[in-house]
Formats: C-alpha cells, structure tokens, sequence
C-alpha cells in the first residue's frame, strides 16, 4: 500500500470539499513529517485496512455515479425481502432516498445516469407521487435544480418518516454491513427518523407517516403549537338570538338541563310554528326529524359551546333591516342532521360553450354570478328567472333592466346583468354578505368590486402582480382577502385601494382561501399541496396543515369555528382540527376535483361538489364524535360518513352555498361532451 | 433519453436560420428546452384547473405563456369547435404538420352566416328534496338496479365505524311509485271503462318519473295476458297500457320487449279473445296491429332481428290453413301495419291460393254458418285493405306522368284517395257492425230470426255502400262480366299499357293480379291517372 497514493487522495478529497484549512494544515503537517519519515520510515506504519477504506471512499468521492444506481437498486431489493411486518415501514425510506439520489446525480452533472436512475425505479412511487415525479422529471440540469421551486425546497428541507425501533435498527445494520456509504450519507442528511418503540404501525396511515416539511419539521412545529382563537365572535347575531331564546320562560322544560338545551328548544319551537304556517305537508317529517336530532344534540350539547373571542377587526356595522332579515332566517332554520337531509336547489348554467370558469351564489340564493373567460361576470337574478320560467324566450324580449349603461343596446334581450371590466379570464366572484356587492378576481391581476344594486364597478383594487386566483369576501362583509398565482394572500378592506396585509409563505401558488367564521384568520390552500392559516391582525402563518397529495382547489370553515375542511384535485377531502393543526379523517369517495365544500349553517354536514358530477353530502358530527372516542386508538383512520351520493346530470358542481335556512344552493355547468 | 432531443434543436435553428449551430449548444439547449415546456404545461394545467376544467386548452397554454412573460403563440385558437390537428407526414414516422386547410376567400365571403350561439343562460331545479332526488329529468336517472356493494363491506369493518349494512335489496321503490303501481293495476284490472283510466294512461304516456315500474309493468301485463284471455276489457285496457308506456319518451322498454312482446302478439293472433260475442276483438286486433308496428318501427334498429321475428309469426299464422280464421285476420293485420312493402312481399304472393280458401268460406251455399261467413268476409277486407294499401304505395311511387298538369291534379288526388280509402276503412266497421248488430239482434230476441236474417230484404236497407254477403256476392259475378270487357279494353290499349308499366313492370303486374283477386273494390286504392290508363 503506497502512502503517497493516500496522501494524494487526501489532498484531492480535501481540494474538493474545498476544506481549505484543513489542507493547508495537513501540507504543513505532511512537511513536518516528511523529514522525519524519511529518516526512519519504519515508523510510519499504516494499517492497511485504514488505506483501504480512505481509497476506496476516495474513489467513491470521485462521483461515480454508478453508486448511486448500485447502491438504490441494494437498497430496494433489501427492502422489499425483508420481514413482512417490517417492510412497508422500510419501503417509506425509498422515496426520499429515491428522489434525493436523483438529485445529487443532476446536481454533478451526471444527467444521463440521473435519467437511467429515474426511469428503471419510478414505477415504485408512481402510485402515490406521481405529480411530483411528473414534475422532477422535467430536471434536466443543474440550474433547473437551483429555479425549481419544488426541488429547491426538498433539498433545502428533510422528511420526517416514523418507523418502529427495529425496523431502524434493521435499516443501519444493513447500511452499515453493506458499507453503502452514499445510501448511509443521504439517509442521514434527508430523512430525519421518528423512531417509536414497540410495533410498528399499520400500513393504512402512511399519509401521515411520510411527510415532507416545507420549511423544516422544526418550524412547522414551532408554527403549529402558536396558539389560536378559533372560537366565535362575541356578540354574534346568533348568540343574540340564543340569549333571547333564553329569555322567553319555558315553563314546561325541565330546568335541569343545561343552558343550551334550552336555547335550542326554543330556537325549535318558533321554527316549528313558522313552517306550519309555510307548508303543512313537511311538518310532519319535520318533527320526526327534530325529535331525532334532539337525542343527537343533547349529547353534542356539551361540545358545542365554543369559546367567545373579540374580533380583532373593527367590524362593520350591520342596518337593523338587515339585522332582522338575518334573526328571521336564523329562526326559521331547518336543523340538519344525518336523519334530516338538505334539500338542494340546483342552478345548472347552459350554453357557456366552455367558457365559464366560476359561478358564485349569493346568501340566499336569489343572485347567481358567473365569471367568464371572455373577461365578463354576469350575473342572474333567480328571483326574476323564476317569474319568466315556461316561456322564457318571449318574456325576456319584454322585460327590460335599469343596467342599459352596461349592457348596450339590446339590454332588455338578455336575461342576465352584464358587467365587463376585466381584461383577463375572471377567476373567482363572490358576494358580500347581503347580496349588495360583489367581488371578482381575474387574470390581469386586478380585483374588482361591482354594485348589484347600481349595476355598475366601483373600485378596482390593484395589487397583486400574477392572476388573482380566489377572492373571498369576510363573513361580515368589509373586508376581503385574495390569493394569487405570485404566492401571496392579500386582505382588502372596501375602502383602501391598498392590501391591509400581504401574506407571503407558501411556495407555489395560492390557489384558494377561505375566511375563519371569527374574521380573525383565513385559511389558504397552495399548490405547494398544504393549507395555511393565518392571523390577520399579525399577518403571520399560525398553522401549517400538511397532508393533501396533490393541489388544493377547496376550503370551507365549519361555522363553530373549530373545524376545516379542504379538497385537492385528487377528490380526496380533508377535515383538519384548527387548534391542533392535525387531521381528523380523510373523506375518500370523489374521483375528480373538488372544486367545492360547504358546511351547513350549524355544522353537522358537509356537502362536497366535484367535476365526477356529484353532490356527496358528509357526516360531520358522527367524525367528531369518532375522534374523541377513538383518540387513544392509534393508527385507525377516522372516516367520516358519507351520507350521501346525488349524481348530476353530467353537470361538475363548481359552487355550493348554503342559505341562512340551511337551504343548499349548487351551481355547476352542464357539459355534455365529458 | 430526453423527450427533446438535440436533433430537435438542430432542426428548429436551421428553420430560423442559423445553419452554423454548434452540436454542443444544441446539446445543452435540449434539456433547457424540454424544461422549459414541462414548466410551461404546470403552469398550463394551473390555468385549466381555475377554469374548472378537466380539459386542456390552447388558452390554457396562452395563459400560461402570458405568465411567463412570453408572447403566446397566435393561430391555434381552439374556440372554432374544431380543434387543430396535427397529422402525420407520408412516408415519415415521426414527421408531423398541422392540417391547415386553404380557405377560399370567395367560399368565406358568400357562405350564410352562421348561427348565431345561444346565449348562456341559468336553469335551476331541485337536485334533492330533503335528501331524496326527485325523478325529473333534469336529474340523472336513478339507477334502477343497484348491485349489492359487497366489496365495500369487509372496508368498512376494519375501520370499526358503525356500518350501515345495506340488505341486498336489488330494487328499491318509494312509496309513492308503488302506490302508482296499485292504482294503475286496479284500474286496468277493474275499471277499464273510466275517465279515470285515460286520465292513467296520459300520465303512463308522459310522466318521467315511471322508469323503476316498467319491470313491473311488463311482468304484470304478461300475467293477465296469459291469464285472462277470455276477458275482453281487461285484455284492451293492457294493450292500451303498453302503448301508453311506448309512447313515454322518459322510459327505456328495450330491455324488457321480450317480455313484452309475446302478450302483444298473444293478443293479435290468438284464436280466441274474450268469450261474448259482443266483445268485438276485431277492433282489439286492429289496435294491437297497430302496437306491434310502432314497436317495430322504433326497435328494429336496436334488435335487428325483432322484425323477421314478427314477421315469421305472423306469416305462419296466415299460411296454416288449420288456423281458425280469426288468427288470419290478426296476422293480416299485423303484416299489414308493418308496411305496405310487407304485404307486397309476403301477402300478395299468397293471396291467391288464400282467396281460393277463403272464398267457399264466403258463399252462403258452401258455408252455412252466419258467424263463420262474417268472419271469412272479415278477413276478406283485411286481405283487400292490406292489399289495395300496398298497390296505392306502389304506385305512389310511380313519379311519371305524361301530362303536365299531373302533379296538381296528383296532389288533389292523393287527397281523394286518402278519403276514399278512409271511406273504405269506415265502411267496414259499420259493416262489421251491422253484421254484429245481425248477431246479436236474434240472440237477444230469439235464435230462429237468424234464418229471416239472411233474407237479402232484411238486409237490403243496409245494402246501400255496405256489402252484405250477397250483393257482393251479387256484384262479384257482375265484375267478372266486367272484367272480361276491361280485359278486352286492355288488350286493345297495349300500347298505352306498355309505357306505364314500361316503368315499373312489377306494379303494373301486381295491379292486374290484385284486380284479378278482388275486382273494383281495388279501385279506391288506386290514384286515377293510373286509374285512367288501367281503364
């Protein structure tokens, strides 16, 4: 064994990390000792083996990329016949090391066997990771390794894999015997190991398993236990009407029970007497359906008391008009429940020959708005259609509305209120909350706010530089938030031309968001496959919820404030727990994107509409009920019901929107050729 | 190992002139470039997705460009309806060109405009009603067998939720279809005769909701068919019922027509309908004659086969001479609903050796039985109608006529003939009920007026446009006389003949056989050009 093989390996190892200290010091070291080696060489005794281990690592330090392949084909085979009990918790390792071994090969420029790499093994992780291999795949060079938002953040961050004691110890005993050193070093750097002991766990829940921290395990965790006030408003119209509920004496209960107990019977009686009045046939399957979700909320009753928190918003104030309307419709609600069924009405938009790209519904169902690639938003009165139905075509031609200004000459011909004003595809409309204003976001970046009563655009908020993808009007109007394809959320007030706040954070995309029922977050869904939410007041990022495979298209908040739900394009839906930023249960069932979700107005269903053309309607509390029984369980996945399936006639729903009443309104677009 | 290769680079330099490209910058440009259009389609497929599509457009890619800060690419708007398409080379594998047609500017500017696209509009309907989907057809049809979900089953155990186990009931009716059910059948069985029962059978003809009772439908029609062939109303009222339900635009009866089908054919061929005279299954014939070819007319595309069926039936109904002659008249009638063509090829070629049959069955010498001669008299006008429609058919077809007014004249004559053959086909009701009415007047009275009844003279009142036995029997021997003269005449006008039928040899055969079989009582059938130049 020749030293000044060694040496000479040293010194290039060395050159290359660009360890410049040390190389000079071991130049100077080499110096001190050369005389003295020359003088009795015998000394200097070199174990061998030692020799061999430098060269050797040396030589593998030379890049040969075909380590790599070598050593990730071992390491698969190895995983994939080991024990049974162990091996889908040793399968989890592969994706990282797959992907990161991929990357090391590009990054030294090895792009050819970076390709042979990615072909021979991607079927492995096709099933589960398919858009991102769709996405790694295009890396071709180096610098596409430094632009790329994707690769960047899974260089800069680790994977957290859970794995049981033994199946890690069966891990290092292999890396360490097979002296795979590359395997060992990626490992090492890239995966950051939770090791429990005991057994392993199930395979059913790797979703939560395998996770990729965008910004460092650490920071989400750090992130995630900042505290939150997801409870109510104090003062809300709701608890004004339960506090007047209170008040009425009631006699013939039991005052034994608890306050909302009460609260709830009496929210039931007026409701009862005023459907009566409405229609009698329904009455009775009503009061089957109250004597049934009375057995329910007693028991929910406990739960259901949410906090009371001060807004942090100076909040609008509401007309006393306004105000009654709202405590009339509150009263007059119907109370939902897995036995008692939404009634759904269904706007189904015709002839838009591809060209509609939202539609948006008021409150109470009486404005239809639907954003348009050719950059127009029209909006329909359903209050109107509804006289003109059975001979539309004649009466349209009749009627005539005051919008003449904006809809030009053959105004009184259309059935619809026509406002143009954007320059670009409009992305997103939404309405305030008593219907008077509305709101859209379009490609040319700019949002706008349009009067449904004037018929006309009152301001045009610029802003953001990229399309506005989503715009959301707060839940006591006022205010609104934005997100965008430049990876901000902004909030809006009305009367600013200027954003309030900008959130920046998310890595790709924001392509959603939604507000908390408290206006005191809002919720954000990015393409980057994870749903933030952040403190207006602060503009700070206080929960990251990771979990979701692919982009997120959907957001809803459930009204006692406590609960999240979002949709990915995959159709699956995720129901997140705000306090503990952690999922509850996934919501398997849709084939196709799930452009929207919606809670009833008390909270125990969720509807969700999807392009597979369904309606699915979800069991909320019966999920929630199940987490707190099945909290100590771990490793059973916690689905909520569906409650049920309703198929449209080949039209994808593109909005839900419950009434105060708890009426359910869908929108979507009839689409024959898909 | 790339999607583009350098080779690519090479190719598209030399299209924009440089001709000197260096092969290591085409080397490194390659992977740059399909980097680069990969990042162009993520940004694509996000501009898909917020316009709620599942379709990728070259808007899409505009957009998407326009992100980028790159000029989109003009000339490949997809809005047209039809899309761009790019097409291989001849004789290269991987050589492609965009199918870009030229337009003549000529074409572009004198062509009509287009249409006008219907302007976008908002319908609404209830999607679910209290979480129940009301059968509208806005909605999606119900699926009416549900498969038993025993795949799901085992899934839903292992999470140890409540599972709901769904019974494997294989259909599910609400409430209120049963009810329907219940009515309908009541009716039908019980109350035929009712306003009540048109009023049923309008809603089986329209409402949209019926779809999960037609298996229901159909089995209870095939029970009371084979049960009840003796009760007259009964069988009526379902024949009515089936084509209520074939008139139902929102029902799909194909995969339930062969349990149909038998009862309906039951009801035209069978020897027997109903046990009284005075159930005049005739009419029910005539009716089911006509049931049987609107379901022809609608599902012989779907069933090739359902036709020739039908066909073969009925034709070995009419061929057997041991059938009773009431089977021969349904199966005349239902050839001849099935078109004129039909009974031109399967009847008329038979009609021959038939009429030699039937004629001694006719004869009040040969048969004495009044209610036998009736029926063969019957089927007599069966045969002639079903006859006479074909030739009228046929000759219809016939478009020259040497005069040039013909085509007015034709037109009024189409109308004449429509009336003259509805005369004809009104006739023979009243004919048929007179001769009922003959039936029954001496059965109700006594039995031995029967005998009085074939006097021509207690018929003779009836004689004037209706054919009693023996006037036609009467006229029958003056048509031969005149036959012989008209035979005369067509022999001395040969020539005039032989250019009509130098058109059509066929008819003008077909013609002189028909006229041979059934005298002048053809001649309604017959438009009078043709007429003319027969005469």
């Amino acid at each position: 064994m020749d030293e000044e093989d060694i040496e000479k390996a040293v010194m290039t190892y060395l050159k290359k990390k660009g360890f410049k200290q040390t190389e000079l010091a071991f130049q100077e070291e080499q110096q001190r000792q050369h005389p003295k080696t020359a003088l009795n060489s015998t000394n200097s005794h070199v174990d061998p083996e030692i020799a061999c281990q430098i060269l050797s690592f040396s030589s593998e330090l030379e890049n040969n990329p075909a380590q790599y392949h070598e050593g990730y084909g071992k390491l698969r085979s190895w995983a994939y016949s080991s024990l049974d009990l162990y091996k889908h918790e040793l399968l989890r390792v592969l994706y990282p090391v797959f992907v990161h071994c991929f990357m090391d090969l590009i990054a030294k420029g090895h792009i050819q066997e970076a390709r042979t790499l990615f072909n021979s093994f991607r079927e492995d992780h096709e099933m589960m990771h398919a858009r991102d291999l769709q996405k790694l795949e295009g890396v071709l060079s180096p610098s596409h390794l430094e632009e790329m938002e994707f690769a960047h953040s899974l260089r800069q961050s680790k994977f957290n894999i859970k794995i049981c004691q033994y199946s890690y110890d069966l891990l290092l005993q292999y890396l360490h015997k097979t002296q795979s050193v590359v395997m060992l070093g990626l490992i090492n750097e890239h995966i950051n190991f939770q090791v429990s002991p005991g057994q392993p766990t199930s395979i059913s829940d790797d979703a939560e398993v395998v996770t990729f921290m965008g910004s460092g395990q650490d920071a989400t965790n750090l992130i995630n236990q900042k505290e939150i006030h997801w409870g109510l408003l104090e003062d809300s119209l709701e608890e004004r009407l339960e506090k007047a509920g209170a008040l009425v004496p009631d006699s013939a209960k039991v005052d034994g029970e608890a306050r909302e107990g009460e609260v709830e019977e009496n929210k039931k009686r007026p409701y009862e007497g005023g459907k009566q009045g409405a229609s009698l046939k329904k009455s009775k399957k009503d009061k089957v359906a109250t004597a049934t979700g009375k057995a329910s909320r007693v028991e929910t009753s406990t739960v259901s008391v949410a906090p009371r928190v001060k807004p942090e918003l100076t909040l609008p104030s509401i007309p006393a008009e306004v105000e009654h309307s709202i405590l009339e419709d509150l009263r007059n609600r119907v109370q939902l429940s897995s036995a008692a069924l939404p009634s759904i009405s269904f706007y189904t938009f015709i002839n838009t020959h591809n060209g509609l790209n939202c539609a948006s519904i008021s409150q109470d169902g009486s404005l239809v708005a639907g954003g348009f690639s050719d950059s127009s938003l029209k909006v329909w009165d359903m209050a109107k259609l509804g006289q003109q139905t059975g001979y539309a075509t004649s009466q349209i031609v009749e009627d005539s509305y005051p919008s003449d200004s904006l809809l030009g000459a053959n105004s009184g011909r259309k059935s619809y209120t026509l406002f143009q004003g954007h320059s670009g595809p409009v992305y997103s409309a939404t309405f305030s909350p008593f219907g008077d204003y509305i709101l859209s976001s379009s490609s040319d970046s700019t949002i706008r706010l349009w009067s449904t009563n004037l018929n006309t655009n009152l301001v045009c908020y610029k802003g953001h530089n990229y399309p506005v993808w989503d715009v959301q009007f707060s839940p006591v109007g006022h205010y609104f938030a934005s997100s965008s394809h430049d990876r901000t959320a902004r909030i809006w007030s009305m009367d600013r031309m200027q954003p309030l706040r900008i959130m920046a954070g998310h890595l790709s995309d924001v392509d959603c968001l939604q507000w908390h029922v408290n206006c005191n977050y809002i919720a954000t869904g990015s393409s980057d496959k994870t749903v933030r939410l952040w403190d207006v007041q602060s503009g700070e990022c206080v929960r990251i919820f990771i979990g979701h495979r692919s982009m997120i298209l959907s957001l809803a908040m459930s009204p006692d404030g406590r609960y999240m739900a979002s949709g990915d394009e995959d159709g699956t839906v995720m129901m997140w727990e705000l306090a503990s930023g952690r999922c509850i249960s996934p919501l398997v069932g849709h084939t196709s994107c799930v452009w929207t979700l919606a809670f009833s107005c008390e909270g125990s269903l969720l509807a969700s509409g999807s392009a597979d053309c369904t309606v699915k309607l979800w069991d909320v509390t019966a999920s929630t009920k199940l987490l707190k029984t099945e909290d100590n369980k771990t490793g059973s996945i916690n689905r909520l019901r569906s409650l049920k399936t309703l198929p449209t006639k080949s039209t994808p729903v593109y909005s839900l929107q419950f009434s105060r009443r708890n009426l359910l309104f869908a929108a979507g677009v009839l689409s024959k050729n898909t | 190992m790339s999607i583009v290769p350098k080779e690519t680079i090479e190719v598209t330099a030399q299209s924009i002139g440089i001709n000197n490209l260096s092969p290591d910058a085409a080397l490194a440009l390659a992977p740059d470039v399909e980097y680069r259009l990969r990042e162009i389609m993520q940004e694509a497929i996000k501009c898909m997705r917020h316009s709620k599509r599942n379709l990728l457009t070259t808007e899409d890619v505009d957009s998407a460009l326009r992100l980028r800060n790159v000029e989109p690419i003009y000339g490949f708007a997809s809005g047209s309806g039809d899309p761009l398409r790019f097409r291989r080379a001849l004789g290269h594998r991987d050589l492609f060109y965009v199918d870009d047609k030229d337009v003549d500017f000529k074409d572009v500017i004198e062509a009509p405009l287009p249409k006008a696209p219907l302007d976008c509009s908002v319908v609404c309907h209830w999607l679910a009603i209290e979480g129940v989907q009301p059968a509208i057809p806005e909605n999606a049809p119900v699926e009416v067998i549900r498969a038993p979900s025993e795949t799901k089953l085992p899934e839903q155990k292992e999470d140890g939720l409540p599972v709901d186990i769904r019974l494997p009931v294989k259909h599910v009716l609400s409430r209120e279809l049963q009810l329907y059910f219940d009515k309908i059948t009541e009716l039908v069985v019980s109350r035929s005769d009712s306003v009540l029962f048109k009023e049923a059978l309008a809603s089986l003809a329209t409402d949209s909701g019926l779809h999960p009772l037609v298996p229901y439908f159909t089995c209870f029609i095939a029970d009371e068919v084979s049960h009840g062939l003796s009760n007259f109303p009964l069988l009526f009222a379902l024949m009515r019922l089936v084509w209520s339900l074939l008139q139902n635009p929102h029902i799909h009866i194909e995969p339930y027509l062969h349990q149909l089908m038998p009862s309906v054919v039951t009801c035209l061929v069978a020897k027997r309908l109903g046990n009284r005279l005075a159930d005049n299954h005739w009419e029910l014939r005539d009716f089911t004659a006509t049931v049987v070819a609107s379901i022809c007319k609608r599902f012989s595309h779907v069933y090739n086969n359902l036709q020739t069926r039908l066909t073969k039936t009925l034709l070995h109904a009419f061929l057997d001479p041991k059938r009773a002659i009431t089977q021969h008249y349904g199966a005349i009638q239902g050839l001849a609903a099935l078109g004129p063509n039909v009974v031109r090829l399967l009847v008329v070629p038979n009609l021959e050796t038939y009429l030699r049959l039937l004629e001694p069955e006719m004869l009040l010498e040969k048969q004495k039985n009044e209610m036998k001669r009736h029926e063969a008299w019957r089927v007599y006008g069966a045969l002639l109608s079903a006859a006479g429609q074909s030739i009228y058919d046929r000759l219809k077809m016939f478009p020259s006529m040497p005069s040039p007014p013909a085509s007015t004249v034709w037109k009024t004559n189409f109308r004449i003939i429509h009336s003259c053959s509805a005369n004809l086909l009104e006739e023979q009701p009243p004919a048929e009920k007179i001769g009922n009415d003959g039936a029954l007047v001496p059965l109700s009275n006594n039995s031995s007026d029967m005998e009085t009844d074939k006097d021509p003279a207690a018929l003779g009142d009836s004689s004037a446009g209706r054919s009693s036995p023996k006037d036609i029997r009467e006229s029958h021997s003056e048509r031969r006389q005149k036959r012989d003269q008209l035979e005369k005449r067509i022999l001395r006008t040969p020539a005039l003949l032989n250019q009509a039928w130098k058109d059509d040899l066929d008819s003008g055969r077909l013609l002189l056989l028909l006229f041979e079989l059934f005298g002048e009582s053809i001649f309604p059938f017959i438009p009078s050009p043709e007429m003319a130049f027969f005469l």
